[in-house]
């Protein structure tokens, strides 16, 4: 079946026709490409291309690269543009042939709600309802507090791990193997305890909204509302989305991050997205134990988005590079479909679930070695000396040693610190802030390596750890000074 | 693994069954951002990637098998690319799938509300001389909005298969199963 090909005759001297022609004359090798298509995108200068063509005809290159270099002569426009524009025309040609225009495209609701969540004026107050009623009332009020509360006191502590120590004291009669399962940090009282009764509620309720988020088109929407302030940092309203995404959770967004279109941006982003993102069971545990004190959650809100934004601000002065240039599809409001909103949340809390278990049931494993060996005291210790200077407890210390593990892990040990009432409202928030700030979990680690290797990864890293302390102890001492009490 | 050079070497004279015993048939979808090539591609091949109502976000290339009539096919879903010019690394990824993996069936998948600017790509790719099927999207959102796209007529324009198809509903998926049965059993 031969194409009828469309032509980029112009009326000059020396056209992209003749030139495209010569082009593919010249060519021998194999593309997989049709050597006219070749020929057009070494007119566009595709440097990938054309390094495949140095390979494959290097006796011609030179040749090819003057014909290049003489059509731009003719003409007055970007090579690129121009063959665009001609094939856009042929498209417009085509569409104006096959496509009818019944009418009834009428101004609708959908549109009206498109505009108000795009609008600063209207878009704003409406994310900020969403982040309340979604965040704040659904997932932290509802999944942190109500639901938490019953799996953990009604269910987990009565039958499960009462079963489990009763279990225990009965068959295992060695009390230093019995503290690996059901000790203080034990696998079964602390490990899976912290994942399924504390963490997995919240993470299922966040995915739950987040899934509705998402697919109602929401997501773009709010690219292009925050674009703006986005732009004084240096990312594009793009980033958004990874950023939104490491709510869900920061390793995956930063994968994610392949999607922006500058080196610069990916650094940003990941340099963002390892500090001030919290990810999704973080978030809910916070919410959920700052909940009921709202000036809380706004000092901690604050501080946070301060720090984004200082750091963001600062990271694109350091770095060099053009200012990004923002476009996006903005695909059309929807009703999400419940069914796919339904698979969607499950699929995510099982791979969720997969990534954490182990990493939980791990991490016992290894307090319980280091509490053999002395060395979980020494580290407990060394970590004690920023706890002290945050003014915090000491009991504290050993949330900062879970952070290591996961950030979600650190902030399940801060939840039940904060129930056992060890904490006042200002050393919560001065908690939460610290360990939101904290360093990366060891998955987001090996995916910062992979995606910005290791010179970044591990700078990335050591600011963090350092920054997210000097942060927590200039807010303590900053809300001391003023005798805020929360 | 699947071996891919298994397809590739293939002489135009040789029988089916070998060719399937060297490695399936592989069908690509390409397309925009936020066009629904994750959901025609759960549909194909039976299986689960996150679907999702914003552009970009398949990063990871999944990759599944379809079964049509009595054939295996190897289907390989795309990052979302503009054209065949890429700007940022998922279009590179993207591009290099095309060039280094031969597809058998391209299926180009355009949002129908959006004919005339997602048109300009099928071109260049038609140009490219990969064996395009194209698959008109979201054809109930187009109809909502008043616009109705005649495929026979499109399809007489450019020359390949054209499917109109509603992909969250599986709208047009049997048509288009018969357009890649047809395309891969004519040609060599």
């Amino acid at each position: 079946m031969k194409i009828d090909r469309i032509k980029y005759d112009d009326p000059v001297e020396f056209s992209l026709e003749i030139a495209v022609d010569r082009i593919e004359n010249m060519l021998e090798g194999d593309y997989r490409l049709s050597k006219r298509a070749v020929g057009l995108l070494l007119l566009q200068e595709d440097e990938d291309i054309l390094g495949i063509v140095r390979e494959k005809e290097p006796g011609k290159i030179n040749e090819i690269v003057e014909i290049v270099e003489e059509v731009k002569k003719h003409y007055s426009h970007p090579l690129d543009y121009v063959i665009t524009m001609r094939r856009q025309e042929e498209a417009r040609r085509i569409s104006s042939l096959v496509e009818e225009n019944t009418g009834g495209g009428k101004f609708s609701l959908r549109e009206w709600l498109s505009r108000i969540t795009m609008n600063p004026l209207t878009g704003i107050p409406i994310l900020f309802a969403a982040l309340y009623w979604g965040l704040y009332k659904f997932v932290g009020e509802l999944g942190a507090g109500v639901v938490v509360d019953f799996l953990e006191e009604a269910v987990f502590e009565r039958y499960v791990s009462a079963f489990f120590i009763s279990l225990a004291d009965s068959a295992i009669p060695w009390p230093v193997l019995r503290d690996l399962f059901v000790g203080e940090y034990g696998v079964i009282t602390l490990g899976i305890r912290y994942a399924l009764a504390l963490i997995l509620p919240i993470v299922t309720m966040f995915f739950l909204v987040f899934s509705v988020i998402e697919d109602s088109g929401y997501l773009p929407r709010l690219a292009m509302l925050i674009d703006r302030v986005f732009k004084k940092i240096g990312l594009s309203g793009r980033a958004v989305i990874p950023m939104v995404l490491g709510l869900g959770c920061a390793t995956m967004a930063t994968m994610v991050t392949r999607t922006l279109p500058t080196k610069r941006e990916r650094v940003i982003s990941t340099m963002l997205l390892a500090l001030a993102v919290p990810c999704s069971a973080q978030l809910g545990v916070i919410v959920g134990l700052l909940g009921g004190r709202r000036g809380a959650v706004l000092v901690w809100a604050g501080v946070i988005g301060f720090v984004f934004l200082f750091i963001g601000y600062l990271t694109a002065k350091v770095l060099p590079g053009e200012r990004p240039t923002f476009y996006m599809e903005v695909p059309p409001l929807r009703f999400p479909n419940i069914s796919n909103v339904l698979i969607k949340t499950f699929a995510r809390v099982k791979w969720y679930l997969k990534e954490i278990l182990p990493v939980f049931i791990l991490a016992s494993v290894m307090i319980w070695l280091g509490k053999l060996t002395g060395l979980f005291e020494a580290v407990i210790r060394a970590l004690e000396v920023p706890t002290r200077l945050m003014g915090l407890p000491r009991e504290s210390a050993h949330v900062f040693l879970f952070g290591f593990f996961r950030r979600d892990y650190g902030a399940a040990g801060l939840y039940d610190l904060a129930r056992e009432g060890v904490l006042t409202g200002v050393q919560l928030v001065v908690a939460c802030i610290a360990l939101t700030l904290f360093l990366p979990c060891v998955a987001q680690f090996l995916v910062n390596i992979k995606e910005r290797g290791w010179k970044t990864a591990i700078a990335i890293s050591a600011f963090v750890l350092v920054f997210s302390f000097t942060v927590a102890a200039a807010v303590n001492y900053a809300l001391l000074f003023l005798g805020v009490s929360l | 693994m699947e071996i891919n050079n298994g397809g590739k070497q293939r002489g135009p004279g040789r029988p089916e069954k070998e060719s399937t015993s060297q490695g399936h048939d592989k069908i690509a979808i390409v397309g925009n951002p936020n066009v629904g090539k994750s959901v025609l591609f759960n549909n194909l091949t039976g299986s689960y990637t996150v679907v999702s109502n914003y552009p970009g976000t398949t990063v990871e290339v999944s990759r599944g098998t379809a079964k049509i009539g009595d054939r295996t096919y190897e289907v390989v879903d795309t990052p979302g690319m503009y054209s065949l010019l890429p700007i940022t690394e998922e279009e590179k990824v993207a591009r290099q799938i095309l060039m280094d993996e031969k597809p058998r069936v391209l299926i180009h998948v355009i949002d129908a509300k959006n004919l005339e600017r997602m048109l300009g790509f099928t071109l260049q790719l038609v140009e490219a001389s990969f064996p395009v099927i194209l698959v008109l999207n979201m054809m109930d959102e187009a109809g909502k909005r008043g616009k109705k796209i005649h495929s026979e007529e499109l399809e007489r324009e450019l020359h390949v298969p054209v499917v109109p198809m509603v992909a969250t509903t599986s709208r047009g998926m049997g048509v288009l199963r018969g357009r890649i049965e047809e395309y891969t059993s004519h040609e060599n």
